[in-house]
């Protein structure tokens, strides 16, 4: 209903809240009332201009908007936390209460758990962990690298690919060494 | 209250976290509660970097120390002999090591607080912690050390492949 | 620095940077050779790390004489920084030859161990020229983290990975003890860059704090050159990895961690050498006499270098303390000795772990009572391994004799004569344990009279470098010139 406005999709969205019975439009009523919190939360200030920075220590760098930002990141944090806290006990409030011994046992995807809770998994899963580290680490370089990239040109250009072309090497003999695929 | 008085509350809270999350690491007997409270110290650290203007360095601390490092940490723990809960190879220098960290600890602080007390942080300057200056410093005056990193992460990846391989 | 300008210059000057880049790209071929070699020619991975460091070399001396900074002042070359990257590359060599044979019979990872090699050895050669404190942070851990691997590589030995973690945790320490103190020198002055920590830090000599992350850097480096009291994980590492890769901590490691302290102490820091002058006195006589001392009582070749290679390196802490930039003669005269010290250490160090990987090859045995009669049984590495433990001595006629008597000399020209006299004391209990092998090799006898075969390559690169000790020994101008030349 791409065409039926903002309003349709909210109506909807409370519709299906409400009834329980439309997965759809329960989805988009979340995404909705998300999206839209975020948006008015949004700081209204002035898009960061990144001018001051040529001029280091002549204007204050800080945006004054720059603790509300968090504050923001903040009062989600506080609000998601909460958001659990009151759905499970208002769970607790409606649901009844029938303990049995299967609903004791712990959950894995229906399956009965045998043996403790530690077991030694495969060493591979290391190189998976170790892999999504060093790429990790390159795209945390990726960052700095876009905002710079536009002002540095070609040099910064040369230069990220550098670096990707030797780590690229790593993901290359990775696959040469049959590490990425499952045995 | 005003900015600042927000900043030194919320200063002394990740302060405590911090600091209570870094015991924890140390005096808990179980490893991967040891991991998990290091993920309080880090986001801790985080979020002081967040305060001292440091956003990109703080988002760092967030997707390289806690998403990448305490995941790699974790995975090697669950590598290690089961069960892992039990302390027993664990040994009786926790004594003298608690001295040891206390006397660094006091050492230090100590000189530190003696070296910068009364002084305040000149916010105006802090253009040195934008991501942009950061990208700026990294890609002009500290390129060398940035493409040397390259080759030392290859090195430890293929190191990590060559250990961890079955023969 | 001014933004603006440094994007407008073409800074990069890629001649002084050209040995880097060529050892770089020599190791990333390696690794991809290695990955698409058949097994039966994996060892292929050798001749062309050989080929990558004759390119490094030749790139160094391409640059010779020359004086160049860039990259705004983080990489000078100069002539110290050029001595040191060929000397790295003439270990790489060294180390290369005695690697072969070992991990082309085993199933050791031959490639990987190559590459490895290579970017340790780039570590090395990084460093040298490293005039900032980030480029030289990542250069000493690109030194460690591929030696650890190394260190690591036999990996169904229990002792090999024993002597690996060990290595790896007191490196992991000192690499966080040596980035605190790093990160607080950074704090104080404002800046990576080496001079502009020296004219910085002038001023504020006395203040605690300049002491305290002084000190810390140097306790990082200390565990790096394994200096006493920071030495512990050296022998049991030495012992456990494979003996090449010993050799390999022992000299370029070893020389790269002196090379960043080298560089540190009298670039960065020697306006406040008052502070630290008497911590490297101490450090220097405790590593220097407890590293000979228990040297006397090893009876494993590998501990006995090991220990050795401890107590040598307290000779070179000797230079450190005696630093003092009011008295530039003797300043020039503690670095010249230095450099004189660690080239010729180098060598000669090398060349008794290749003794002694050659006799283990044939023999499979480390301990020291197996080398009794050795002159009967091969005349060649008797005669060989005799030459290195006397250049270790500082007995003539080698190079090790010169390398002594210049620290010697350093000590008694800045007055410091009780390290002096340290020295001489120690220079006695050294030769004889050295000795005392010389002596089981020549006039005991064997107690199996089997004949033992060096390989080729092996007898070939023993026999230049204790020629090149021989020749330095004769003719000393051939590398004090160079270490005139090499003013930081």
């Amino acid at each position: 209903m791409p065409d039926s406005g903002v309003f349709e999709y909210l109506a909807a969205g409370l519709r299906g809240a409400v009834s329980r019975t439309n997965a759809l439009p329960n989805c988009a009523f979340c995404v909705l009332v998300f999206g839209l919190s975020a948006t008015l939360s949004y700081p209204r200030g002035s898009p960061r201009s990144c001018s001051h920075i040529a001029t280091s220590g002549a204007v204050p760098a800080v945006p004054r908007d720059y603790f509300s930002q968090y504050i923001t990141i903040g009062i989600f944090v506080l609000v998601g936390l909460g958001l659990v806290g009151v759905t499970l006990q208002l769970a607790r409030l409606v649901r009844p209460n029938v303990p049995t011994r299967e609903k004791y046992t712990t959950y894995e995807s229906g399956i009965d758990p045998i043996g403790r809770g530690w077991t030694q998994t495969n060493v591979r899963y290391y190189i998976f962990a170790l892999l999504f580290v060093i790429f990790d680490v390159e795209a945390v370089f990726l960052f700095p690298w876009a905002i710079v990239f536009e002002r540095l040109g070609t040099q910064a250009f040369i230069e990220m690919l550098i670096f990707i072309a030797i780590l690229a090497f790593a993901l290359l003999y990775a696959i040469r060494k049959k590490m990425l695929e499952w045995l | 209250m005003s900015a600042e008085t927000w900043q030194q509350v919320v200063f002394w809270i990740f302060a405590l976290l911090i600091t209570g999350a870094g015991v924890l690491v140390v005096t808990t007997r179980n490893v991967i509660h040891a991991a998990l409270w290091l993920v309080g110290a880090l986001m801790g650290a985080a979020a002081m970097y967040v305060l001292l203007f440091a956003e990109f360095v703080a988002w760092v601390q967030v997707l390289v120390y806690v998403g990448a490092i305490v995941v790699l940490m974790l995975f090697g723990l669950m590598l290690t002999r089961a069960p892992i809960g039990s302390a027993e190879f664990d040994n009786n220098q926790r004594p003298l090591a608690a001295l040891c960290a206390a006397a660094v600890f006091v050492v230090t602080s100590v000189i530190l607080i003696g070296a910068f007390e009364g002084q305040e942080i000149n916010f105006a300057r802090t253009a040195g912690t934008s991501t942009e200056s950061i990208g700026t410093a990294i890609f002009s005056s500290y390129v060398w050390p940035f493409e040397v990193v390259s080759i030392l992460l290859l090195a430890a990846l293929v190191g990590a492949v060559v250990i961890a391989r079955r023969d | 620095m001014d933004l603006a300008q440094a994007i407008a210059q073409p800074s990069v000057d890629w001649h002084a940077l050209s040995p880097d880049i060529v050892l770089a790209a020599a190791a990333c071929m390696v690794l991809i050779a290695d990955l698409f070699l058949p097994e039966e020619s994996k060892w292929l991975a050798m001749p062309l790390s050989a080929a990558g460091i004759l390119g490094t070399l030749a790139a160094v001396v391409s640059l010779a004489g020359e004086h160049r900074t860039t990259l705004g002042g983080a990489v000078e070359i100069d002539t110290f920084a050029l001595v040191f990257k060929g000397l790295f590359c003439v270990i790489g060599l060294i180390v290369l030859a005695m690697s072969f044979g070992y991990f082309r019979s085993g199933r050791y990872y031959q490639g990987e161990y190559y590459f490895l090699m290579l970017c340790s050895l780039l570590g090395g050669v990084v460093i040298s020229s490293a005039r900032e404190l980030v480029t030289l942070f990542i250069a000493l851990e690109l030194i460690s983290i591929p030696a650890i691997i190394m260190t690591a590589l036999r990996k169904a030995d229990v002792k090999s990975n024993e002597a690996a973690l060990k290595f790896f945790l007191f490196s992991v320490l000192s690499t966080a003890v040596m980035l605190y103190g790093m990160s607080l020198v950074y704090g104080i002055t404002g800046s990576t860059k080496l001079d502009e920590i020296r004219s910085s830090i002038a001023s504020s000599a006395d203040e605690p704090l300049v002491v305290l992350s002084v000190i810390f850097v140097v306790i990082g480096f200390a565990f790096k050159i394994s200096a006493v009291p920071f030495h512990f994980w050296a022998p049991d590492t030495y012992e456990g990895a494979p003996s090449p890769v010993a050799a390999f901590l022992s000299t370029a490691s070893k020389i790269g961690g002196f090379v960043g302290l080298l560089v540190l102490m009298f670039r960065a820091f020697p306006e406040v050498a008052d502070t630290w002058r008497p911590a490297f006195a101490v450090l220097a006589t405790l590593t220097m006499t407890v590293g000979n001392l228990i040297a006397l009582r090893q009876q494993h070749i590998i501990r006995l270098l090991a220990y050795s290679g401890i107590a040598q390196s307290g000779y070179v802490l000797v230079t450190l303390a005696l630093i003092d930039p009011s008295r530039p003669e003797a300043n020039a005269q503690a670095l010249e000795s230095a450099i004189v010290y660690l080239v010729i250490y180098g060598i000669m160090d090398l060349g008794a772990f290749a003794a002694a990987v050659a006799f283990a090859r044939k023999t499979g045995t480390y301990f020291l009572s197996d080398y009794a009669g050795l002159w009967r049984r091969s005349p060649v590495l008797a005669t060989l391994m005799a030459g290195f433990l006397l250049s270790l001595a500082g007995t003539p006629p080698m190079a090790g004799a010169w390398a002594k008597l210049f620290v010697f000399a350093a000590a008694i020209n800045s007055e410091v004569y009780w390290l002096a006299a340290v020295m001489g004391v120690n220079a006695v209990i050294a030769a004889w344990y050295y000795l005392a092998v010389v002596k089981r090799m020549f006039l005991d006898s064997p107690e199996v009279d089997e004949p033992i075969e060096v390989p080729y390559l092996l007898r070939a690169t023993m026999g230049v470098a204790a020629f090149a000790l021989l020749a330095v020994f004769i003719y000393p101008a051939f590398i004090t010139s160079l270490a005139d030349r090499s003013l930081l």
